[in-house]
């Protein structure tokens, strides 16, 4: 007798043809799934890559709206002004609650603040830019403001920077932390340039997803930041500004072909944006974390 | 060490970062020298306003004045609310909102009128006829189909379509709502009794009605919808050219057909402009004369006679007071099938212009 | 005990201001619909009829409050859209984000592994008005003249599914809901997927064992014990769509007063009802639509946390079974 067994060729049942014809089905279904999540997201980009690249030119960048043609300087600029003045309100207070988070907070206040920032993530972003608009566009007299729209902004963009920046500062090693307090470094000191430096890349992750989430953002702004057909003027309050987003939402309705190119424009962009920032920190920084 | 040389590079950073935003704000001061104005409201006014804007800024340079497209609605309220300089509107303030902010000025820029449009395949040529309490009735739901006999009598000889009416209405605060509520209203007793006028209004339940945002959202609307009719100010003509909607004609108080033209315009405007007020807030819907058209209106801009400062306060009065006279030259309002404003009302709205102070 | 020091209370104040902001916010948009709440009542949420009343005739006293002539807030038809869209999303989602979650943990060429689960993670960062964008060229479109003649001609004899019961324009109920669908699926998919890779290795081995197919391994074995992770995924997902505003307002068709009969009807959420209403709004004199519109964002606000809550009591609950 080999000790090798030939493979016999074995009839299989009824019900093992089954399960196979079963299985098979299963995973074509799988692969189908996978497609219907895949090629919308791809027929979006490739549609806006083709709408809006036709729009492109020198004169896009370098002049603003009027009207409805002209460029996208103004939206371009009053975008990246309400982002980073964004970041200018929810990155210490993000990253510091993140950090109150991982190192002080196993406990009962911590985990009521955790819930209570989940729930703020929660909050439609209407609602938000409804609250600003009646506090600080109205109450406070800012009118509308670049002020208004970045701490709106911030708001909304907080609690993710707190969440990612407790992830990664949990992750650094308890004996560091023991080691620095162990030479006699104070809390500050250890906070800081211990576990902070050990987790940065995982916060500058958090950081940057925090500016690619209000670079997309609308609904907060409408009410707050108003609408400028011209470049910022470096005016806080009183003065409104435009923003990329505001493009698309609007002037997709106005039945002009030169409103539409400018609307698809517009959503290329601010894709490219939200693109690059996520898949360059899925691509550079995940794997430092 | 390395967290003390990272340390400095984070430090160095931030310094840098400061100092562009001190340099950018300083730039941003140096160019705020002049006054920025901000204008929202009627989209049916929005077109003429983006024609008027450069050549106002270049006879005025030193102002910069932004448009937007929000609706008469929005434009009320923010100029109120102070939000912004001009609302734009086609709909005057109501008493009430007279009552309580007294120190708005509602001044009339042009004179614009509102078509009713429609998308019937094969029909788009011709000009079909409606009157205000066969449109209350579609609108209400009574009407539902396109071959009622209420629209077949009124277009005798004419095949209309047996399907469902889509009537598509403004969702936001409109002033195109207003004088196409106030037609309704002034010529149907059962749609005043029920539904009234206003900048938005309790439509109706109907099945398979649209809400559509804004002009240029009433005319996509109609574009995509075959069967669907909508409430267009004439501004638009030529979007609905192009795409090749039809045009309806509306009875008039006199019980005449009649088209939006300049010809009717001009007749329903001298009947009742006479009438102005002092604070100039009438309605020019359904004029008698035989040769008027029913939906007429003055274009207002919403304003608060009292400005923050006295710069912005000059850079209003001499946008509204350029508006009024050389922005009613036939060049300008001929693109977008306005009239000018009559000499009597512009010397109301000269008057009103005098009481904006900063 | 050593006295906490100064840079923990500091920190800890830090991490005291979110709460502090939802608090302000919260209590704000609560004191400011008061009045509303009290003019409203019940009906609130139990009436169809949303009326701004006669803006242009002067206010009447009703019950107490001084609103417009004819005035009357009601907004179960945006309460039924947003949980209609909603549950309709989630639908289409759940199966999909599964069946997506399978094929990346299972099925996925290892070296294509990583690319392809970035491709479903970065549909969950495209922004709602690019969503919205691409539901008015595309989808609505699409709907009107493919998918919704195919629904049709296989469920028409259901009134429901029947697109010649309306207007047939693309916008409605459909896109919206497809369109929350695409949002949330790789909130689930990802979440599902995580769970998928760390069910540990002995399981499917027995399972392989005991002569199952791959299929099988996945669908029998693996899927069972990830199950409270998949609920946790379905709910924040739910969270995401209750709350979403552009994408819906530019796709939904925006509708007032009545309630869909089809799934092709144009309909109104909430969250998109309080965008596109707040000008409208604002020219009530008498100031209470606009509270209105604040009670419509509270009663929002509620749901969307209730949602959240139910979420973390599920996934917490589990956690405790589990380590049990």
């Amino acid at each position: 007798m080999s000790a090798t067994f030939e493979a016999v060729p074995t009839k299989r049942s009824s019900l093992e043809r089954r399960r196979m014809i079963t299985s098979a089905i299963g995973w074509a279904l799988c692969g189908l799934a996978f497609l219907l999540v895949a090629i919308p997201l791809l027929d979006l980009v490739l549609t806006i890559l083709i709408k809006g690249a036709s729009a492109f030119s020198i004169t896009l960048f370098t002049t603003s709206s009027n009207g409805v043609k002209g460029g996208l300087l103004a939206a371009i600029v009053g975008t990246a002004v309400l982002s980073l003045g964004s970041l200018v309100f929810a990155v210490p207070i993000g990253v510091g609650a993140g950090m109150y988070l991982s190192e002080y907070g196993q406990n009962r206040l911590g985990s009521v603040i955790r819930f209570l920032s989940d729930t703020l993530t929660g909050m439609p972003s209407v609602v938000l830019g409804y609250f600003s608009y009646i506090t600080m566009v109205i109450g406070f007299g800012w009118q509308f403001s670049a002020l208004a729209g970045s701490i709106t902004l911030a708001i909304m963009i907080v609690p993710y920077l707190a969440r990612i920046t407790e992830l990664s500062l949990q992750r650094v090693p308890v004996s560091m932390r023991e080691a620095a307090f162990a030479l006699g470094a104070r809390e500050r000191t250890v906070a800081f340039n211990v576990v902070l430096s050990a987790g940065l890349p995982g916060v500058v992750t958090g950081v940057l997803l925090g500016l690619a989430i209000s670079v997309g953002e609308t609904a907060p702004l409408i009410y707050t930041a108003g609408w400028s057909n011209y470049v910022w003027n470096g005016k806080f309050i009183h003065q409104p500004i435009g923003y990329l987003t505001y493009v698309i939402w609007t002037f997709i309705d106005q039945p002009y072909k030169s409103a539409h190119a400018l609307a698809f424009a517009a959503a290329l962009l601010v894709m490219l944006v939200v693109l690059a920032i996520n898949i360059g920190v899925r691509i550079v920084l995940r794997p430092k974390i | 060490m390395r967290s003390d040389a990272k340390l400095r590079r984070s430090t160095l950073l931030r310094a840098a970062a400061a100092a562009a935003l001190v340099a950018g704000l300083g730039m941003g001061v140096a160019q705020a020298a002049g006054v920025s104005l901000v204008e929202t409201g009627s989209s049916l006014l929005y077109p003429l306003f983006n024609i008027w804007v450069p050549h106002f800024e270049k006879a005025y340079p030193g102002v910069k004045v932004t448009t937007q497209s929000t609706g008469s609605g929005a434009g009320i309220a923010q100029a109120i609310s102070g939000v912004v300089q001009i609302g734009a509107s086609d709909a005057y303030m109501s008493d009430q909102q007279i009552k309580q902010n007294p120190d708005i000025l509602n001044i009339p820029l042009a004179i614009s009128a509102q078509a009713i449009n429609y998308n019937l395949p094969g029909l788009n040529d011709k000009h079909l006829k409606f009157s205000g309490p066969v449109l209350a009735g579609i609108y209400t739901g009574k009407i539902t189909k396109w071959n009622d006999p209420a629209i077949e009598k009124l277009n005798p000889g004419v095949k209309l379509p047996d399907h469902q009416i889509i009537p598509v209405h403004r969702t936001d605060g409109s002033g195109d709502t207003f004088i196409f509520s106030q037609y309704l209203d002034f010529s149907t007793p059962s749609w005043a009794n029920t539904v009234g006028y206003g900048t938005t209004v309790s439509w109706p339940a109907v099945q398979g009605g649209l809400g559509a945002n804004g002009n240029p959202g009433m005319v996509e609307a109609l574009k995509q919808n075959p069967y669907a009719i909508a409430y267009i100010g004439v501004s638009f003509y030529k979007e609905v050219a192009q795409a090749h909607l039809g045009k309806a004609m509306l009875l008039n108080k006199a019980g005449k057909f009649v088209l939006p033209t300049a010809k009717t315009i001009s007749a329903a405007a001298d009947e009742l402009v006479g009438k102005t007020p002092a604070d100039e807030r009438i309605s020019l819907v359904f004029a008698p004369g035989a040769m008027s058209y029913p939906i007429i209106n003055y274009e207002y801009a919403i304003v608060n006679s009292k400005q923050k400062d006295a710069a912005t306060a000059k850079a209003v009065k001499d946008l509204l007071t350029w508006a009024s006279n050389q922005g009613n030259s036939e060049s300008y309002l001929k693109q977008v099938e306005f009239k000018a404003l009559p000499a009597a009302v512009k010397k109301l709205s000269a008057e009103q212009i005098a009481k904006i102070s900063g | 005990m050593k006295r906490a020091s100064g840079f923990r209370l500091s920190l800890t104040g830090i991490a005291l201001l979110i709460p502090l902001a939802l608090f302000i916010i919260v209590v704000f948009l609560a004191q400011y619909a008061w009045p509303a709440i009290g003019f409203n009542g019940i009906r609130f949420i139990g009436t169809i009829d949303w009326s701004l009343g006669n803006l242009y005739m002067n206010p009447v006293t009703v019950r107490g409050y001084s609103v417009p002539l004819g005035a009357n807030y009601g907004i179960l038809a945006f309460i039924v859209g947003t949980l209609l869209s909603s549950f309709l999303a989630l639908l289409f989602a759940l199966p999909v984000a599964v069946g997506t979650a399978i094929f990346l943990a299972e099925a996925a060429p290892d070296r294509l592994r990583p690319a392809l689960s970035m491709l479903v993670e970065l549909v969950a960062v495209v922004p709602s008005v690019v969503f919205g964008l691409w539901g008015i060229y595309v989808l609505a479109p699409l709907i009107s003249h493919y998918i919704g003649p195919g629904i049709t001609a296989v469920f028409g004899f259901i009134p429901f599914f029947n697109i010649h019961n309306s207007t047939g324009s693309g916008f409605g109920l459909l896109a919206a809901a497809i369109v929350l669908a695409l949002m949330i699926t790789p909130i689930i998919a990802t979440t599902l997927y995580d769970a998928l890779r760390q069910v540990p290795r002995e399981l499917r081995e027995s399972a392989v064992a005991l002569g199952a197919t791959r299929f099988e391994v996945v669908t029998k074995t693996m899927l069972p014990t990830v199950r409270v992770t998949l609920v946790g995924g379905v709910v924040l997902g739910l969270g995401r769509a209750l709350g979403e505003t552009m994408a819906v307002l530019m796709v939904s068709g925006g509708a007032l007063n009545y309630l869909p009969k089809t799934i092709f009807t144009p309909i109104s959420t909430m969250a998109a009802f309080i965008l596109s209403q707040l000008d409208s709004a604002l020219s009530d004199p008498t100031g209470m639509a606009v509270k209105s519109l604040a009670e419509i964002a509270l009663v929002l606000f509620v749901i969307t946390l209730a949602v959240n809550a139910l979420a973390r009591v599920i996934v917490r609950g589990a956690t405790l079974v589990r380590n049990v």
